[in-house]
């Protein structure tokens, strides 16, 4: 139930009469009321304010009630009850030529229409001099102003703010008897009863609107003045704790939509701080300490080959601080030193085709671009990503991406992430970054933008756990994610 | 080597028979406080000596630490087998000592040693160990500030073996909330959660800082402080500080807080002033619940010790307590009811929001500091004790998105709060619409907190912090807000259900 389904079920029963006990037989009925507004529009004639047929009633037939009328009640139209009404200005009366900075005279624009209230957003100014060609749309404080569309028939108070207030061409006002309890009329003009007749007989489909003509053949319940009065006192108690309610409500659901997402990074801070699964490593088996060696010794390998007698010897970068403590056999390692990034090639815009023999993967293509390029370039095989390479994007939107597909180019701002999987787990690696990626936002502040380059990825730290233990948590995460999923 | 609790756990490492953590901890920690008291023995000896007077220690000849402990030049120190077998026989005596003709400065042994084991079975590394211990120079200011680091690390230890609740409060808070308390010589500064004793040294220095010359006034800062602590590792801790910061008979109850009747203590059991953090979340057991009034009984701890605090407060006693966030929009009956008691029976004159990190990097959880007195605020209004509740957001300092372990909250920090203490004013957070004002610092009415059911989750941080909560911590937060908003929303509507009847 949202707030505004409760404010309009308690709107319907405080118009039907429903929310007051009906028994006040010393009300005077509505029909004298609805005579004393008929003899002041008499009056109003013979003073040339009116002309006649502002006097012509259309009875309402028993099957045009909106519900059963309670005695001493009565139904009206608009035109009955109003002693003038009007249509906002002719679009072309009234555009930007016409504005002005000082405070003159005020539009009542759409946007000033709130949902039971004025909204004193967009405000613009016309001068007094224009508002004599626009004359008959001008609004008065205490007008009810309806609004045509977005959304039809939605009505305010006009406020007293401003010396002048002039309609705009999707406004149209009606001064009604002050016989009647103005905000009584606000509150019957919001209700349902009311907005169904609107929206049944809108014109338009994507701008649904109403028109002052129709506006003035609809019907309003009109009860006795008293009981006006007590009915808008009953809605006055009410609508406050409706707001409330609305409140709460949204705070609810907006705890419950960010808990999911909340609770993956959890967990993915506890799995990158051991605490994630037990700790108990098989005996004989390899710690991380003993891993990282087996890479250096590796790399070393390498080295010595690709260089012969110029091969330097490769050493791990020193450690100066452990960004926290890890569990035994866990040691600290930078990415740098245990695994290399392969840049993607940066492409010229008329190497980018539409169909090819392959694809090229860019970053929008991670998270939301469905379209491919393609390419025909016979490249180096590190160009190219395989099914079920570790990628990672190092644009403005970064992170890890297991690639599930064919021979593919990636481009520049993605690379391929190699490293030896006898040491290294690739999903752990896959989550490490993921977990990597929220303590890479957390630590800019303010309105920095993250920069995730070669240089400061690098030298970046990652806890590693011995290989059974990566294969624990990666089991873990996965178990406790398809159970998070099912929150959403 | 040198001194270090790294130093001590890679030693203990070797030994197989001390296998957690916690028990590593234990070892060595029980090592430094057989060191410091036999010094403080030698001490008071020293002393009586001077005074033609004699003094009979608590620990005989054959235990103290020079005649098995410390290293001998020529190599002849106790180890292997027969050091393993001689301490034993330690632990098992000053577990067991009789107390007859004690001193009560000598009792602590006792009640120290009746909670602890030896572990090591290994002979040659415990030598190891406890040559590392004398390598403590314990006269050293900064190797006492030592202790406080130990039992930080045990408290990590202590979290990743999902043991909840305690958390070291950092100096520059316990310090501020001292200050604001100020204990006056002569005054009873008790603190029932001690962990450590970090609200007690802060208590001690604070009086020192008064002046103690007389023989009164050295009487008057020995009785000062009043603590009690559950853990006996914990508890072996603040005795020490204790017995190092010169109270030698400190009244600290090893054992739970909640031992009898709240409502069953009298005055020689009060207190004028208390300052802690108690422990949060749920380890109260059942039968400590039935000390306290059906309406606040509770799951949730810290509550419990506000209601316990209350009642342990002499007239026109003071406190300053450090609260989770949970329970200031709390719509639980024990939490409702508890803030009741705090604005009709005492007055909740503070409330100092704290940052996210301030307990970094233990727990990411978001506390305030509930300052109240015992006594009547003037024009309060009737049915209450409070006449008003300032609250006063603190923000992070310049220059820190966090605070973290190597960018601690310091003193100086504080020194912002301090500053609008002595001259209370509103203050708006800048916004640009005028329609949406929010607070820093703002004055409630009690009234006004009572109407809004209590909420005293005021001046609230602008933008929730993205701080990562531990899974057990984020899901009793998202629990607390989902009672309290589905209490408030079941409120709302059956409020409004009730007018559409009348």
């Amino acid at each position: 139930m949202t707030g505004q389904q409760l404010k309009n079920s308690i709107l319907q029963e405080a118009i039907q009469g429903h929310l007051i006990p009906q028994n006040n037989s010393s009300d005077e009925p509505a029909i004298k009321l609805l005579e004393c507004i008929h003899k002041e529009k008499v009056e109003l004639v013979k003073a040339g304010k009116l002309k006649k047929k502002d006097l012509e009633i259309e009875p309402i037939l028993a099957e045009e009630y909106p519900f059963e009328k309670p005695s001493g009640w009565e139904f009206a139209r608009l035109s009955d009850i109003s002693l003038d009404s009007a249509d906002g200005p002719f679009g072309s009366n009234l555009k930007k030529e016409h504005y002005t900075s000082q405070k003159q005279v005020r539009i009542i624009q759409l946007s000033n229409i709130g949902e039971l209230g004025w909204r004193d957003a967009n405000v613009k100014y016309t001068t007094f001099e224009h508002l004599k060609t626009v004359s008959r749309s001008e609004a008065f404080a205490g007008d009810i102003i309806i609004a045509k569309m977005m959304p039809a028939g939605r009505a305010i108070i006009c406020p007293n703010a401003d010396t002048k207030y002039v309609l705009s061409s999707d406004a149209v006002r009606f001064a009604f008897s002050t016989l009647l309890d103005r905000r009584y009329l606000y509150y019957a003009i919001n209700s349902p009863v009311f907005k169904d007749q609107v929206y049944g007989e809108v014109q338009g489909i994507t701008r649904v609107r109403t028109s002052l003509s129709k506006l003035r053949t609809y019907i309003l319940p009109i009860p006795p003045l008293s009981e006006q009065k007590r009915i808008v006192e009953k809605i006055d108690e009410l609508l406050p704790l409706v707001d409330e309610y609305e409140k709460a409500a949204g705070e609810l659901e907006t705890l419950n939509k960010v808990l999911p997402e909340k609770l993956r990074k959890s967990v993915l801070q506890e799995a990158i701080h051991g605490t994630l699964v037990a700790n108990d490593i098989p005996e004989g088996e390899a710690t991380a300490t003993e891993l990282l060696q087996q890479i250096l010794k590796e790399r070393q390998k390498i080295e010595n080959k690709e260089k012969g007698s110029k091969a330097k010897k490769i050493a791990l970068s020193t450690i100066e601080e452990e960004p926290w403590e890890l569990p035994e056999g866990w040691c600290w390692a930078r990415l740098g030193d245990v695994m290399t990034f392969v840049n993607g090639r940066a492409y010229k815009k008329d190497e980018l085709l539409s169909s090819g023999k392959y694809k090229v993967l860019r970053v929008g293509n991670f998270f939301t671009n469905d379209s491919w390029y393609y390419s025909d370039l016979e490249l180096p095989e590190e160009k190219y990503c395989f099914n079920g390479d570790l990628l990672y994007a190092w644009s403005a939107s970064f992170g890890p991406w297991i690639w599930e597909g064919d021979k593919t180019i990636f481009h520049y701002h993605i690379w391929n992430v190699k490293f030896n999987d006898c040491w290294l787990y690739k999903k752990y690696l896959y989550w490490f970054f993921e977990a990597d990626k929220h303590i890479i936002k957390e630590s800019t502040t303010g309105s920095t933008m993250v920069h995730v380059s070669m240089e400061n990825m690098m030298p970046r730290m990652i806890p590693i756990p011995p290989l059974s233990i990566q294969h624990r948590i990666v089991e873990k995460i996965e178990e406790v994610f398809s159970t998070i999923d099912k929150l959403c | 080597m040198a001194f270090s609790w790294k130093a001590a756990r890679d030693i203990m490492r070797k030994d197989s028979s001390v296998s957690t953590e916690y028990q590593r901890l234990e070892e060595f920690v029980s090592l430094v406080f057989l060191r410091i008291y036999n010094a403080l023995e030698e001490e008071w000896a020293d002393e009586a000596d001077s005074n033609g007077k004699s003094y009979t220690p608590a620990i005989p000849e054959e235990y103290q630490w020079g005649a098995w402990a410390v290293k001998r030049a020529d190599g002849t120190s106790l180890t292997g087998d027969a050091l393993v077998e001689h301490i034993n026989a330690l632990y098992k005596h000053c577990a067991t000592m009789s107390v007859v003709g004690l001193e009560p400065r000598q009792m602590i042994v006792r009640k120290v040693f009746q909670g602890l084991t030896q572990h090591m079975r290994d002979g040659y590394q415990l030598r190891q160990l406890i040559d590392l211990v004398n390598e403590l120079n314990y006269h050293d200011a900064k190797q006492r500030h030592l202790f406080g680091q130990m039992y930080e690390e045990m408290l990590r230890i202590m979290q990743s073996s999902k043991e909840t609740g305690e958390y070291y409060t950092p100096r520059a808070v316990t310090k501020f909330i001292v200050e604001q308390l100020n204990p006056q010589l002569g005054e009873k500064f008790g603190d029932f959660a001690c962990g450590t004793g970090g609200f007690l040294t802060a208590a001690i220095d604070h009086l020192h800082a008064q002046g103690v010359e007389t023989k009164k006034q050295v009487e008057q800062l020995q009785t000062a402080i009043v603590g009690c602590e559950l853990k006996a590792i914990p508890y072996l801790l603040c005795a020490t500080n204790m017995l190092v910061h010169g109270i030698d008979n400190p009244a600290i109850t090893q054992g739970t807080a909640f031992s009898k009747n709240i409502n069953d203590y009298d005055e020689k059991d009060k207190v004028n002033v208390v300052g802690m953090n108690p422990p949060y979340g749920g380890m109260t057991t059942s039968t400590e619940l039935t000390n306290f009034p059906e309406n606040v009984r509770t799951s949730e701890t810290a509550v419990l010790f506000l209601a316990y605090i209350c009642k342990r407060l002499k007239a026109d006693g003071r406190a300053g307590v450090i609260i989770p966030d949970g329970f200031l929009f709390g719509s639980d009956n024990a939490s409702i009811e508890v803030k009741k008691i705090l604005l009709k029976e005492m007055n909740l004159h503070t409330i100092i929001r704290l940052p996210s990190s301030v307990f970094a990097p233990y727990t990411s959880i978001t506390t305030n500091i509930l300052f109240f007195d015992n006594k009547r605020a003037a024009d309060a209004p009737d049915g209450f004790k409070t006449k008003e509740v300032w609250v006063y957001r603190m923000d992070m300092p310049d220059g820190y998105k966090h605070f973290s372990k190597t960018k601690p909250i310091l003193p100086e920090h504080m020194q912002v709060v301090k500053g609008w203490w002595e001259n209370r004013v509103e203050i708006t957070d800048p916004t640009d619409d005028p329609t949406k004002v929010t607070y820093k610092a703002k004055c409630y009415s009690a009234k006004e907190i009572e109407e809004s059911s209590y909420n005293l989750d005021l001046c609230k941080y602008p933008k929730e912090e993205e701080v990562i909560l531990s899974p057990d911590e984020l899901l009793r937060d998202y629990h607390e807000r989902r009672v309290a908003l589905d209490a408030k929303i079941d409120a709302t509507l059956k409020t409004i259900q009730a007018l559409l009847k009348k």
